[in-house]
């Protein structure tokens, strides 16, 4: 467990120091333009705030709101996208 | 670090996948947050809802998807039969005429400015119509004058001319008396009496009149109309013979062609031998002078004896006013027939 642990996070840090956690970002960022999902969740955090009233709409009731939402909105295809490029990047430096 | 990485490469699938999905996962997740803070900035500074209106004006603005009309909901064809109203003449143009009608109208560019003078000139001569015809038959024949109706028009012209002499700054009257180079006593001006009337009945005509016609225009008798011809003192239509004879006739047998430059160059015109033409003038026909005429020669029979010509002075304005007064400083003159000539009138 302790292993696993220290696994995931030299991996970040690899995703990090080779600037592959930033590319897939914009990739990721793009690919939900793209196909409107930006949009779809705009007009969720709208009907969010017109019901708490727009003074006293928080960050946190934003995340809340929004992450699980954003979560189950991202189609499949770009999940699929994304998931390839994380594997060959693993596979990539497994084999190092 | 490198232990490590070498160690990746020895766990199962189903552990790279779920690292693989933990990877995905936060990405997602790091968008979310992204745009989180991205809306509540834009909450939080105002401008969230600045696309926003109310729902009855969006409704007013939905774009209507419909086969035959356009995103607004207007028929399409609707802007070809679009007019606009000119703000000049108030009429309404279709719009792809619009901009040259506006030249027009408004007088912009040298040809339609051309045609509103004329439009404007047109109108002033609605009652001068007949003077305007009367000009076009002088070009086109012979007969260039006719008569007895002309009659009328002429005296309402002269009557006009002599109201308006009363103005002494009128550039038109300083004009005609620089013209006559000293001939006080006569007082009408010929240009502007036979301005609109093309002949003349020279039996109205006082002896003064007719020399300072006969200086400045042809002056030709018709056969027809027995009037006389008022062009310039090369007018086409007569010729130098028949001008001179029409001078011997009416002044005299001594009396001479004049100079037809002589009509334009008013200074250098000789006063000496405009007196002597004036002194071979037959004084007896001026029994039938007009009204003005008749105060003007009264003032010169009143100075007979001191009356002489004059040495070039140009400006004849202040004496035409002064009346028989000026008359009076004239240096005695050269003319011996002067004196003769007006005891006869006596």
């Amino acid at each position: 467990m302790n292993k696993d642990a220290q696994m995931r996070a030299v991996i970040n840090q690899k995703l990090i120091e080779t600037g592959e956690r930033e590319r897939l970002k914009d990739l990721l960022r793009a690919k939900l333009i793209e196909c409107g999902w930006r949009d779809q969740l705009k007009a969720h955090c709208k009907d969010v705030i017109n019901e708490k009233g727009l003074e006293h709409v928080t960050v946190d009731d934003l995340v809340s709101e929004i992450t699980p939402k954003g979560r189950a909105l991202v189609p499949d295809s770009v999940k699929k996208e994304l998931l390839q490029r994380i594997r060959a990047f693993l596979a990539q430096h497994a084999s190092l | 670090m490198r232990m490590e990485d070498m160690s990746l490469s020895g766990l199962d699938n189903s552990k790279l996948e779920a690292l693989a999905h933990d990877i995905y996962t936060d990405l997602v997740e790091d968008t979310c947050l992204g745009l989180s803070f991205e809306v509540h900035r834009a909450v939080k500074c105002g401008y969230f809802l600045l696309d926003e209106t109310d729902p009855e004006s969006m409704k007013d603005f939905e774009i209507i998807d419909q086969p035959g009309v356009d995103i607004f909901g207007q028929v399409y064809n609707q802007w070809k039969s679009k007019e606009c109203v000119c703000p000049n003449c108030n009429r309404s143009i279709a719009a792809s005429r619009f901009a040259p009608h506006l030249e027009k109208c408004l007088g912009m560019g040298r040809n339609s400015s051309r045609i509103a003078n004329r439009r404007i000139a047109s109108s002033n001569n609605m009652n001068k119509s007949e003077s305007d015809q009367e000009d076009n038959d002088d070009v086109n024949d012979n007969d260039w004058s006719y008569g007895a109706e002309k009659k009328g028009a002429f005296s309402q012209s002269g009557a006009k001319k002599r109201k308006s002499e009363k103005n002494p700054n009128s550039p038109r009257r300083s004009k005609s008396i620089k013209h006559k180079n000293g001939d006080l006593s006569v007082t009408t001006d010929p240009f502007k009496q036979y301005s609109s009337s093309s002949g003349i009945s020279y039996e109205n005509l006082g002896p003064e009149e007719l020399h300072t016609l006969l200086t400045t225009q042809c002056g030709v008798i018709s056969e027809h109309t027995k009037k006389m011809c008022t062009r310039s003192l090369r007018c086409p239509q007569h010729t130098d013979d028949q001008r001179r004879s029409v001078r011997v006739y009416l002044l005299g047998s001594s009396a001479s062609l004049p100079e037809p430059d002589g009509s334009t160059d008013n200074d250098s015109f000789d006063v000496v031998e405009g007196q002597a033409l004036m002194g071979r003038l037959p004084w007896d026909g001026s029994s039938d002078i007009s009204p003005s005429d008749s105060a003007s020669s009264k003032a010169s029979t009143n100075n007979s004896d001191t009356r002489k010509p004059k040495k070039k002075k140009p400006s004849h304005i202040s004496m035409s006013s002064a009346g028989g007064a000026s008359k009076k400083k004239k240096p005695k003159g050269p003319a011996p027939l002067t004196p003769g000539m007006y005891s006869e009138l006596n």
